[in-house]
């Protein structure tokens, strides 16, 4: 299509102008070239890999953590932290003791699937790495712990690198993180997988917060109603 | 809608009312059409300043060509003025 806007364009002007004696005609057709440069310059950046193939890689993994969560029977919620936490990765950890709540995470986290984040004997995690771990990387800068470069990140990430989602609204209080995100692509569905590590999208804006505030984030909440969803973030110190 | 269309939608709109208004008001100089149609362009992909890395890149190349050619432009129109003086 930029290939013929650009053939049009390039036959039209010099007629329009020199035969036809009409600026606005050779305008148009100026208009037309510039038009059929910018498709050429965006087609080219079309992904190499395609979308059915990035969906089969995305769903293999996330089934894989899922078998993974159910045999174990953990139901817990993940928490994000810090890279500098982990080693320079980003990553999640999933008490394996039921109903157990991280809030200190003692030193590092060792780069293993079975860690130890506390000085108590069932202070042990899975530490995994989610769609939000991936994602930081995309990142040009670190945001800083204000709700404005934390949104300015997820509007990078989610909107323009991976264009799935329109908006993003970001709000911090004290010890909370309020995302909106309208438009989303990829929805919350209430399997187990999701229970535990939430939605991609809740994935990436918690990894990003977690990042920004350099803290341990878990998502406490998630809905989706009217194309937007809501995620609450609890800062944990 | 993608980013991406989204981005071409809006320059084709805004090139199309631009060049309407200027022939509206009578405008014949095809300088002057050129300059408004490359700051049309430099706006709108300015606006949309969240494209996929890669875009930026391929439109970069774009963006100088098109500024060169307004520079250009520039200096033609001021040799002509101070050959008349």
């Amino acid at each position: 299509m930029g290939l013929g806007f650009c053939l049009a364009g390039t036959v039209f002007a010099p007629i329009s102008y020199f035969i036809i004696s009409s600026v606005p005609l050779a305008a148009i057709g100026i208009s037309t070239i510039v038009i059929g440069f910018v498709c050429i310059a965006l087609a080219n950046t079309r992904p190499y890999v395609s979308p059915e193939a990035c969906q089969l890689i995305l769903k293999t993994g996330m089934e894989n953590t899922s078998a993974l969560l159910e045999e174990l029977g953990i139901r817990n919620k993940a928490v994000y932290l810090p890279s500098t936490v982990s080693n320079g990765h980003q990553k999640a950890l999933i008490p394996l003791v039921e109903n157990k709540e991280i809030q200190i995470v003692k030193g590092k986290i060792p780069d293993r699937l079975i860690v130890r984040y506390g000085i108590n004997p069932d202070d042990m995690a899975i530490a995994v790495t989610t769609p939000g771990s991936i994602n930081i990387n995309m990142l040009e800068t670190k945001p800083g712990p204000t709700s404005g470069e934390i949104e300015a990140a997820a509007t990078y990430i989610l909107m323009g690198v991976l264009d799935i989602a329109t908006s993003v609204a970001v709000k911090l209080t004290d010890n909370r993180v309020d995302i909106d995100v309208s438009g989303s692509r990829l929805h919350y569905e209430d399997i187990w997988y999701y229970r535990c590590l939430g939605s991609p999208i809740a994935s990436i804006v918690a990894a990003i917060s977690s990042e920004a505030l350099q803290k341990p984030i878990r998502i406490s909440e998630e809905s989706y109603n009217r194309g937007k969803s809501s995620i609450v973030l609890e800062v944990l110190s | 809608m993608r980013i991406h269309n989204k981005y071409i939608v809006s320059l084709v709109i805004t090139s199309c009312v631009i060049n309407a208004l200027l022939v509206f008001f009578g405008q014949d100089n095809i300088e002057i059409y050129y300059t408004v149609n490359i700051t049309t362009y430099l706006a709108v992909t300015l606006l949309y300043i969240c494209p996929n890395p890669r875009a930026k890149i391929a439109l970069n190349p774009v963006g100088t060509v098109l500024f060169a050619g307004f520079i250009l432009t520039g200096v033609f129109k001021a040799m002509n003025i101070l050959s008349v003086r």
